[in-house]
């Protein structure tokens, strides 16, 4: 059951942790989905291998609308991408090992901070690439009225 | 330019600076803190400038150090992400120094919700805790070498209070006399006396007095000048329109927490080229040229107990042998100021006398190794001088227990109901002492902050006392009131050896009568045995009183001379103890404390010389009382109710003889002294005297005791009355060379004392006939008791002698 022992691991480098059911995780007690509010942000967590296309924007939008969240966390093509759109933003952080993937090749680890600062969030990506630290800052802002959010 | 109205011209105790401010307690310590300027000749225009300028300075520093990560300084170009991320290890990075601050922050905010809890109503509010947080970040951002200590935020904290406080006192006389603050020109009009407006100038008029209206009793002055001094400094301190506008209002609420800044980083600073930088005693580096490589804090403790060996020099030993270090009470004590061990309205009055002392490094050229870098200055002089000041208001309790730990534990706990003024007072009389302190030192200052010194620091004390002899308070050091009784008592020594020689069995009837009117009843005692009654009584008993009774006369001089002064009749324990470490241990009590100083006071006053001569003039008559417990002459003088004796009388011809020969030998010995106090001529004369006597007394070779001791008797009147004449005419002087004397002359007493206990003995070994040793004698049957208790006297004596002359 080595799942457990990674997550007592990441249970003691930070203790609110949020996990979502994977493609081949079979423990119950990990959610589908799972919605979180940081700050002024409604933050949706989904693990992406039930939204069919895998990786496709409209899909996860949609799931997205459903969640009713401003920021959609997702995974599963082991990519790093950070979609934006009128209803909010959507960020795959990719692998943070670099674990094998059937859609994706080359797969670089990669991992995203995300700063959520009152109506702004910086989203900082590292990304591993031929060997070097690759930092990339994203600026998202909301405004308080509507959901839309614009960069 | 408005001229000053210096009303409050106090002169302070330390600086003498005028203390014009006096009820203005912000304005007048950021004048002695040095950040307004403090000569009377500034007017307030000047301070409002100088305000605004340090004001600007905290609002930049502030604008600068307290960083946002996320906010781009420049909006135009921001920071490369592959620098400032939050994850990167660039020290340089925004998001570096970002968490750096959060720390921080972190831990002045641990310090912060503790702080003055039972204060809280003030101290625990939001804005307060955020003016608290910002000013403690800020300084330490730009002091990273000290970094943020807990304690530091206690320091501040008192700043921050008197500056609201004079700003609370301002919103009251704003209130009070609204007309010169606010602009209220509505009503104002030169149409007065014109009819078509009277009627609403009288309406409105009203409406004025009814704003006003219950505040009758204001002065409703219209000019400037007419107002309360203090009121008018106030009034033009927080003038809107004066120099600088709004930033230059000197009591702002505004900008309380610039001012706070200010305060407190120059009370930490130590305001350029001060002495006292109270950040270095958080520091644990040792100072920048350090003498003993120590931290300053340490340095500055051990300054403190420095200043503590010689104003009390038992009361240091006692807490040395204890093992009482001084840092570990002094760290607390200094690090805050004794901001813990004072309520908070104490701890203003305490901090009103420090900071008016000032802080300027004196520059004295003296030998660099063994200076106290906290003495240099008047404010850290009397910083230490308060500090031992509260020690020896815990003199008495300190002395009474022999556990360190209960000795920490008092000084620790220091009481809440201290008399401040005392406090206050006392440290002003050691200020001064301790200003002086830092040239006596003589001693290099070696590893080990205490251990080295413990020995030398008695014998460095009297060193210092010859090095430096024209020296003011060097004067006062002998006349403390410990050092007043150790003298005393080592002339009672010599005067006890003295009259040893001096063979005199009996004593005069006036005599009795004299001694038994000293006597009282004192507290306590450690022989288990006291007996008040002089007369008649079996010789074993009264041979012991008659030594208790010199220890009780010996206190009780002092007794009749300060009031309520136990401890005194304790030292004269402490002689016939011979166990001069319990002092005052064993019988300590509480009102020293209170009487303490009271009774120093009373020392160095004139009723010095008065007590010399009525203690030397006692001593004589004890001393001869003790002569009579010694001497196995056949005393029988009843009047006296001196011991019966069972010896023969030719044993008393004998020792007679023998006295006189060893009586002889002592007053070469005094001849050869130095006699230089009047102190001493006394005794000198005595021993002439004596020598007269005794001769005579030989050439009359008497049979019977009563012969012998008339003669004696006439002795002793003679020498009293010398004794008294010369005290009463001779100054005493206390020099240096009287302490050398002392210590020749007490081994020589020591030796001579020896050798007559050792006369005494042979006599009784003859007299019975024993060649055995001194324990035979006890269990010989055919022993008188009285014997017994001789021998026990004498082995006392002889104890005495064998500690006097190993000194």
């Amino acid at each position: 059951m080595e799942i457990y022992e990674v997550h007592d691991y990441l249970r003691t480098v930070c203790p609110d942790l949020h996990i979502t059911r994977g493609e081949y995780d079979e423990d119950t007690r990990y959610l589908e989905t799972k919605t979180l509010t940081i700050g002024q942000f409604k933050l949706g967590v989904c693990h992406g291998h039930q939204v069919i296309p895998w990786g496709d924007l409209e899909s996860l939008a949609m799931l997205q609308r459903q969640l009713d969240v401003d920021i959609l966390v997702t995974g599963h093509t082991h990519q790093f991408t950070a979609y934006k759109h009128e209803a909010g933003v959507v960020i795959n952080p990719g692998s943070a090992t670099g674990a094998f993937s059937s859609i994706t090749y080359d797969v670089n680890p990669s991992f995203v901070l995300m700063d959520i600062d009152g109506l702004r969030v910086v989203v900082y990506v590292y990304e591993l690439i031929d060997g070097e630290v690759k930092v990339d800052k994203i600026d998202f802002k909301k405004t308080t009225t509507s959901t839309n959010l614009t960069h | 330019m408005v001229p000053i109205n210096a009303a409050k011209l106090e002169t302070a105790s330390c600086s003498g600076s005028s203390r014009r401010f006096g009820d203005l307690r912000g304005v007048q310590w950021r004048i002695d803190l040095g950040i307004l300027p403090s000569s009377p000749s500034a007017s307030i225009d000047d301070l409002r400038r100088v305000t605004a300028n340090s004001r600007r300075r905290y609002a930049a520093l502030r604008r600068q150090l307290l960083v946002d990560p996320h906010v781009p300084k420049d909006g135009s170009s921001s920071p490369d992400p592959v620098m400032d991320n939050p994850l990167s290890q660039n020290p340089d990075s925004m998001w570096g120094r970002f968490f750096r601050n959060a720390e921080l922050e972190r831990m002045v905010d641990q310090d912060l919700t503790r702080l003055y809890p039972e204060r809280g109503g003030y101290f625990q509010t939001s804005g307060c805790q955020g003016m608290l947080r910002r000013i403690l970040l800020l300084w330490c951002l730009r002091h990273p070498e000290y970094g943020y200590r807990q304690g530091m935020h206690e320091l501040l904290a008192p700043l921050l209070y008197v500056l609201h406080v004079d700003v609370e006192r301002l919103s009251e006389v704003r209130k009070n006399y609204d007309d010169h603050f606010a602009d209220k020109f509505d009503g104002f009009s030169f149409h007065e006396n014109d009819l078509s407006y009277k009627f609403d100038f009288k309406k409105f008029s009203e409406s004025m007095e009814d704003d006003n209206g219950f505040e009758n009793s204001s002065a409703k002055a219209s000019s400037l000048s007419e107002l309360d001094p203090e009121i008018q400094t106030i009034v033009l301190l927080s003038d809107a329109y004066g120099a600088e506008g709004e930033l230059g209002l000197v009591l702002s609420d505004k900008f309380m927490e610039h001012d706070a800044y200010s305060m407190f980083d120059s009370l930490m600073s130590g305001a350029g080229g001060g002495a006292v930088a109270m950040a270095e005693f958080f520091s644990p580096s040792p100072f920048r040229n350090s003498y003993s490589g120590f931290p300053p804090v340490i340095e500055a403790s051990a300054a403190l107990y420095h200043l503590l060996s010689i104003v009390d020099s038992s009361l240091h030993n006692h807490l040395i042998e204890l093992g009482v270090e001084p840092q570990y009470f002094a760290l607390r004590w200094l690090r805050v100021l004794f901001g813990r061990e004072f309520s908070l309205e104490d701890l203003l009055l305490v901090w009103d006398e420090i900071f008016a002392c000032e802080n300027t490094k004196s520059n004295k050229t003296v030998d660099d190794e063994s200076n106290f870098g906290v003495l240099e200055s008047p404010r850290g002089a009397f910083i230490c001088a308060f500090a031992v000041s509260m020690i020896l208001n815990l003199r008495s309790s300190l002395l009474a227990t022999e556990n360190a730990t209960v000795c920490l534990q008092r000084l620790l706990n220091f009481p809440n109901d201290v008399n401040l003024e005392k406090l206050l007072a006392k440290a002003k009389s050691l200020h001064a002492l301790a200003l002086e302190a830092n040239n006596s030192i003589s001693l290099p200052i070696q590893s080990g902050p205490y251990e080295g010194r413990k020995s030398t620091v008695t014998r460095g004390h009297s060193l210092s006392l010859d090095a430096t002899s024209p020296r003011t308070p060097l004067n006062m050091v002998a006349n403390s009131y410990w050092e007043e009784k150790w003298r005393v008592l080592h002339e009672e020594e010599e005067n006890k050896q003295g009259a040893v020689e001096e063979q005199v069995p009996t004593r005069k009837k006036g005599w009795s009568e004299r001694v038994r009117l000293r006597l009282s009843r004192t507290e306590s005692d450690p022989t288990p045995s006291k007996k008040n009654e002089r007369t008649k009584l079996p010789r074993p008993s009264v041979r012991r009183s008659l030594l208790e009774d010199l220890e009780r006369q010996l206190g009780l001089d002092e007794d009749k001379d300060i009031d309520g002064q136990d401890s005194t009749e304790v030292n004269g324990q402490d002689v016939t103890d011979k166990n001069y470490e319990n002092a005052s241990s064993a019988a300590g009590s509480e009102d020293n404390s209170s009487n303490f100083s009271d009774a120093t006071d009373l020392i160095r006053g004139n009723s010095d010389n008065e007590n010399e001569s009525e203690r030397s003039s006692v001593a004589s008559n004890s001393l001869i009382d003790e002569n009579d417990a010694e001497s196995s002459c056949g005393t029988t003088n009843p009047e006296c109710s001196s011991l019966p004796i069972s010896d023969p009388p030719d044993g008393l011809s004998s020792k007679c003889t023998q006295n006189d020969d060893s009586l002889e030998k002592l007053l070469v010995g005094a001849k050869e002294r130095k006699l230089l106090s009047g102190k001493f001529q006394w005794l000198w004369k005595f021993g002439r005297n004596a020598a007269g006597e005794g001769t005579s007394e030989r050439r009359s070779a008497p049979e019977d005791a009563k012969a012998c001791n008339g003669e004696s008797d006439q002795n002793n009147v003679v020498a009293v009355s010398t004794a008294d004449g010369c005290d009463r005419s001779s100054e005493t002087s206390k020099g240096e060379t009287v302490d050398q004397n002392l210590m020749v002359s007490l081994k020589n007493l020591g030796q001579s004392m020896l050798d007559n206990i050792q006369v005494i003995e042979s006599v009784f070994q003859q007299d019975r006939g024993q060649t055995g040793s001194l324990e035979n004698f006890s269990k010989n049957g055919l022993v008188g008791k009285g014997q017994v208790t001789a021998m026990a006297a004498l082995k006392e004596l002889r104890k005495i002698s064998n500690l006097l002359s190993e000194m």
